[in-house]
Formats: structure tokens, sequence, C-alpha cells
């Protein structure tokens, strides 16, 4: 005899009641009187939880669920206990205790960089070209105005420009550059997927004495194009995003801070291997044309007085560029080592 | 005490002693249940986590109990993964072309913001669906105009009152996602006030404040005692230490919210002749929880969650006491009967969680 509740079928109503068993039949009683009986085989036992009973489910939506929570049915098939048993297994646990951090590192490190790199060489030109206008519509319009170079200036830069496209072999259709002033951006470069890199006045200014370094700085901004850094950058955070989506599912917001803290660590390591690629591309091409790591390291170098002389020093350890003073010696090296 | 609801306390006239909420968990029982749902999650690249979502609910409804009957959650796996299918779905849709065709994507948010009073309506059904007590289930009739006035047009026009008007918009929305709720056939009431939760904001906005000139001023006296110049070891620091202390500060404010809320929707929402709520929260003990919950799980690097959130369930429990009223006999569930038409198993193709969490 088993005490409990009997639940009746779509209805509040509830009735303490007993079950019992016989041979190949189940019964309810409520006081002496018969309320409900079955067989075993009619009825389903419901998922096992740790520390709750498990109840009967008749075919019409009627329930009996004992008072004692530690009571399991005689017909109750054992595999249904088996997620419950793994729960509490003290060995499992362990092992999921090392194995997780372990799985979420392999994951968000080495599984989604993969998927993001596959997903990147299957994408068409038509939508890297898209992907690159759009963007440029957008940039253009929030922090870039119009060049203040004179013509000659602008020349100089157009003219280096189109020589290491034609000594790198590299179609003129593709690549171009562009000239802009921005308060936004200050001394920069950048490149965008489809091959348009963008040069700002300052930077034009400050290197018109070095033109080497200046050829460097568009080598190192065409490298970032051959490598599809941007796509790969835009992929990556697409399929993390879900992958951290699917992952925090049932967990806080405090974990949903911490995960995403994680994630956006990962983009700043992606990022900076990037730039890492893109100086390697520049110094290979430099030496390949016959100039000198030298004029990277220049370029560098000029552009960190500038940083000293604006950025906060704890700044740099969260900025998408490595350490400048790691590149230069790095470029450095390049050029000594064959 | 076993309190079971007898027909002596309901033929007694005057209302029955109310019953306590219990939560019957354990930290460490639900510890095993969240690692190795983690475990089998990333084993299978996500796809555990619609079981895992079913087993986290069964346990802390099924641990909830009143009046010596236990919560129940219903929904099964499947439904969960067929949601979260189609949200992931469109979330890929949505992050691959806003972040490869930028513009595009820009009028696609606006597109989804018309989805959005739709899907949360479906939410909120498909979670009350999924919910029974005592063979009874929950329901929640909203419809998608009123979702789309209080969850979309009303909190945009707060923007432009410098979100003067957020507390009221708050009100409405807690109001329309309470008062459309049923148990069975009988719908839940409540009587919100617009000036608790003005009350309860001005508060949290004076404490926020006062709690950032205390940490501004305590950081400035620690920055003057070492003056090394060049020091980068002492920003580093402070930056370390202003991130779990941000969230620390950020839950109790949020703790101290949430309870005077709490309390006052509970205190004024009843089940006309089935159940009248009560909840005595206190705003400080429930801030205290959540701070050092949140305290727990940063310094344990996650380890603490599911101790922390048995911790939060079990204060949250401990504050509440329903009154159960003589009519809760006499409930019927509407839906389970309007289950078999053919309507119904029509718009059960949608009838999934479309959510991400």
């Amino acid at each position: 005899m088993i005490r409990g509740y009997f639940y009746q079928p779509n209805s509040s109503r509830v009735q303490e009641s007993t079950a019992r068993l016989s041979d190949s039949r189940v019964a309810i009683y409520a006081g002496d009187e018969c309320v409900y009986e079955t067989t075993p085989e009619a009825l389903s036992v419901s998922a096992h939880l740790p520390g709750q009973a498990s109840e009967l489910i008749f075919a019409d939506g009627a329930r009996f669920v004992p008072l004692d929570t530690r009571y399991r049915w005689p017909f109750q098939r054992r595999n249904s206990a088996l997620l419950a048993r793994l729960e509490s297994n003290l060995a499992l646990i362990v092992c999921a205790l090392v194995a997780t951090p372990v799985l979420l590192y392999v994951l968000l490190f080495k599984l989604v960089p993969t998927i993001a790199v596959t997903a990147v060489q299957a994408m068409p030109e038509a939508v890297v070209e898209q992907m690159g206008q759009q963007s440029m519509v957008l940039i253009e319009q929030t922090v870039l105005s119009p060049s203040e170079l004179s013509g000659d200036q602008q020349q100089a830069v157009r003219d280096l420009w189109h020589e290491t496209l034609s000594q790198l072999g590299l179609s003129t259709d593709k690549y171009r550059i562009d000239l802009y002033r921005s308060d936004h951006f200050g001394a920069n470069a950048f490149a965008l997927p489809h091959g348009q890199v963008v040069v700002t006045d300052e930077l034009a200014l400050r290197l018109t004495e070095h033109p080497g370094a200046l050829r460097a700085i568009l080598l190192h901004e065409i490298g970032h194009v051959e490598r599809m850094h941007s796509v790969r950058l835009a992929s990556q955070a697409a399929v993390a995003s879900i992958a951290i989506a699917m992952l925090v599912g049932d967990m806080d917001i405090v974990a949903e801070v911490v995960l995403g803290s994680g994630s956006a660590l990962m983009d700043l390591q992606f990022s900076q291997n990037m730039e890492w690629e893109a100086d390697n591309y520049a110094l290979q091409q430099l030496e390949r044309l016959g100039y000198s790591g030298e004029d990277f390291a220049q370029a560098l170098e000029s552009l960190a007085l500038l940083d000293e002389e604006q950025a906060q020093s704890w700044l740099k350890y969260l900025s998408t560029h490595p350490s400048v003073q790691q590149r230069i010696e790095h470029a450095k090296n390049y050029a000594s080592s064959p | 005490m076993d309190s079971t609801s007898t027909p002596a306390a309901a033929q007694s006239g005057s209302q029955p002693p109310p019953s306590q909420l219990r939560f019957t968990g354990s930290g460490k029982e639900y510890f095993g249940i969240w690692i190795i749902n983690m475990l089998l999650t990333l084993l299978t690249l996500g796809i555990y986590s619609a079981w895992a979502t079913v087993r986290n609910k069964q346990y802390f409804y099924g641990h909830t109990v009143l009046d010596g009957h236990r919560f129940d959650y219903l929904a099964t796996p499947m439904q969960i993964l067929k949601g979260r299918l189609l949200a992931v779905g469109l979330f890929v849709i949505y992050s691959v072309v806003s972040s490869y065709f930028p513009l595009v994507g820009a009028l696609m948010a606006f597109a989804l913001a018309l989805l959005v009073p739709w899907m949360i309506n479906q939410g909120l059904k498909f979670s009350m669906r999924m919910t029974r007590y005592r063979n009874i289930r929950f329901a929640f009739k909203g419809r998608y105009g009123e979702a789309m006035v209080n969850f979309v047009v009303l909190p945009f026009f707060s923007i432009f009152t410098l979100y003067l008007l957020m507390p009221w918009v708050l009100k409405r929305i807690d109001a329309y996602i309470h008062s459309n709720i049923r148990y069975g056939d009988k719908p839940v009431q409540v009587q919100l006030e617009g000036k608790e939760y003005y009350a309860a904001a001005l508060l949290v906005m004076l404490l926020g404040i006062l709690v950032m000139m205390l940490l501004v001023l305590v950081f400035s006296l620690a920055g003057d005692i070492n003056i090394n110049p060049g020091e980068l070891a002492s920003g580093n620091m402070g930056m370390l230490l202003i991130f779990p202390l941000y969230l620390f500060v950020i839950s109790a404010l949020q703790g101290i919210y949430q309870a005077l809320i709490r309390n006052h929707i509970l205190n004024n929402a009843q089940i006309e002749d089935v159940a009248e709520f009560k909840s005595n929260l206190e705003p400080q003990r429930y801030a205290l929880i959540l701070a050092t919950n949140a305290a727990a799980i940063v310094l344990t690097a996650g380890l603490a969650f599911p101790w922390a959130k048995v911790r939060k369930v079990q204060a949250l429990a401990e504050a509440t006491q329903v009154v159960v009223l003589p009519g809760a006999d006499q409930v019927l569930d509407t839906a389970q009967q309007a289950d078999s038409s053919f309507a119904e198993e029509a718009a059960n193709v949608f009838d999934v969680d479309i959510s991400l969490t």
C-alpha cells in the first residue's frame, strides 16, 4: 500500500488515497472505495528527478503522486532513472568538472574559428563586395570627411599606391585607395574587405618624407584584404554569438556577463593574430620587392611616438593591435634574418 | 507542519490560514544536474541544451510545493528544440545579414521590432501552458495589439520623456502580463499602483548615485595613498576590482527593486475564489542574497551557480504565502478540453518556445 494524492483529469480536485499493487493491476483507493484501476502497461511513470516522487500518469490524464519521495515503482523501466543516476555519480561529476572548461575552450577558441574560416572560404565574391561597400557607406557618413590635402600631396600617395600594386601584380579594378580627413581615426589607415584602402590626411602628412614607410603601411592593409580578415572577423562574431546563445541557455545574467567577456577576449585575440598576419604579409612583400623591413619598423615608430602623446598606458592592453614595441622588434628582426 | 487542503478548513466560514510556499530542492542535488547538463550540452554542440532546460525546469518546478502539492513543468525537449532551432535560424539570418550587409541589417532590425510583441506573447503562452498545479494548467491570453503598445510603443516614447515615463510603462507591462494569466478557467486579477513603481525606481536611483559617490571617494583615497608614478600595476588592479564591484552593486540594486515590485504585485493579485497571494520579501535581505550570489559566482568562476540559484529560489519561496480558498477544488482545465479541436492542432505547429534562453 502506497499513500499519496490522486489527481482527477482536467480538474483541480485532489483525493488523499492509497495505491495497491497486485500481480498485473494497479488500483487507487480513496478510503475503501476504488476510484481507479488499470494495468501497468496502460500508464506511464514520470521522469526520475533527484528528491522528487515518481508519479503515475494514467491514460485519461489522471495522476497518482506518492507521498514518499523515495518510493520507486516495481514496473518502472530502469533506463528512466539513467540521467538521475549520472547526475548523482560523484566520479562523473568530478570528470565533468575537469572536462567542461576544456570543452568550453576547445569550442570557443578552436572550433568556432575553424567554422568561421570555412564559412569565409565558401563566401561568394559578390557578398564580399556588398559587405565592403555597405560598411563604407556607414563609415563615410559617420566619421569621415573629404580630404583637405593639396592635389600634389594626394597624387603622391596615389602614385605610390599604383606603383606598389603593379609591383605586386594586383588588379587595379579590385584595389583602390581613398584619402579622407578624420578626427575619429587620427593618423591611420584601414582596409575594407572588397579591396578599398582608406588613408587619413594626418597619416599621409606624417609620412610625406618617408614614402617607404607609407608603402609598408599600404602593404599591411593589402595583407588584411588578401587574407580576408574583416570577413573572417564578421563570420567569427556571428558563429561565436550563436554558440554562446546556445550555451548560456538557462544561466543567469551573471553567467552571461562572464561568458560575454570571454567572447570579447576571443575577438581580441583573433584580431591580434590578424595584425601579426598582416605584418608578416607586409614584411614578406617588402623583402620580395627588394625593400627593407626597416621601412615598416620606421612607420610603426613614427606612429608609436604619436601614440605615446595621446593614449593612456593601460588602454594599450585592451587595444586590438599587439604592442607596438613588439611589432617594431619583429620587423627589425625580420629584416636581419633571411 | 503538513498543510493539506482539508474540507474542514474550507467550511469554517472565515478565510482559511495561508499556506507557506516551500522549496524542497538542495544545492548539492542541483549541482549534479547542472554540471552534467553543461557537459552533455558541450559534447552534443548545444543539441542537449533542450533536454537540459527541461530537466532544470522540472527540478525547480517539482521542488516547489504549495499546500502539499507540487508544481509540474510539462514541456518536452522536442518542443524546446524545435523552438530553439527556429530562433537560431532567425538569429543566424539576422546576424549574417547585419554583419555582411549592414544597411539591410538595419532595415531588418526594424522588421524584427514588429515581430517582438508576437514573440513575447508566444513565449508567455508557452511557459504558462507548460506550468501545471493540481492537474490544472496555466494559460496566457494576451493580444498582439496590447503587447505592441506595452513592449514597443510606450518604451520608445518614454525615451523622449527622458525615461520619466518608464516606471509607469513598467507598471503597465507587469499589469498586462499578470492580468492575462489564467489558472484553468479562472483569470488572475491584479490592481497595480504607478506610485509604487516610481517610489521603487527613485529609491534605487538615489541609492545607486550614493554608492557611486562612495566608490569614487574610496578609489581616489586609495589612489592618493600609493603615489607611484609610472606604476602600471595599480591601474590594472583598479580595473580588476571595478568589474566585480560593479556586478555586486548592480545585483544589490536589482534585488531591492525586484523585492519591492514583487511584494507589490503579489500582495495585490488574486484568483477570485481560488487563491490570494502574500509576499513579504525584505528588500535589504534579498539585495544581500543577490549581491553575495553574484560575488560567489564570479569568485568561483561559475561553480557556485547551482548553490546561488537554489539559495535565491529558497528565499523567494520563504517569503511567499498563498491563501487557498474553497473554490480551488472547482477549477476546470479549459485548455486541455479544447486541445482536441482541429484549430488547436493547427496552432500547435507554432506551439514552441521561440526564444534562445
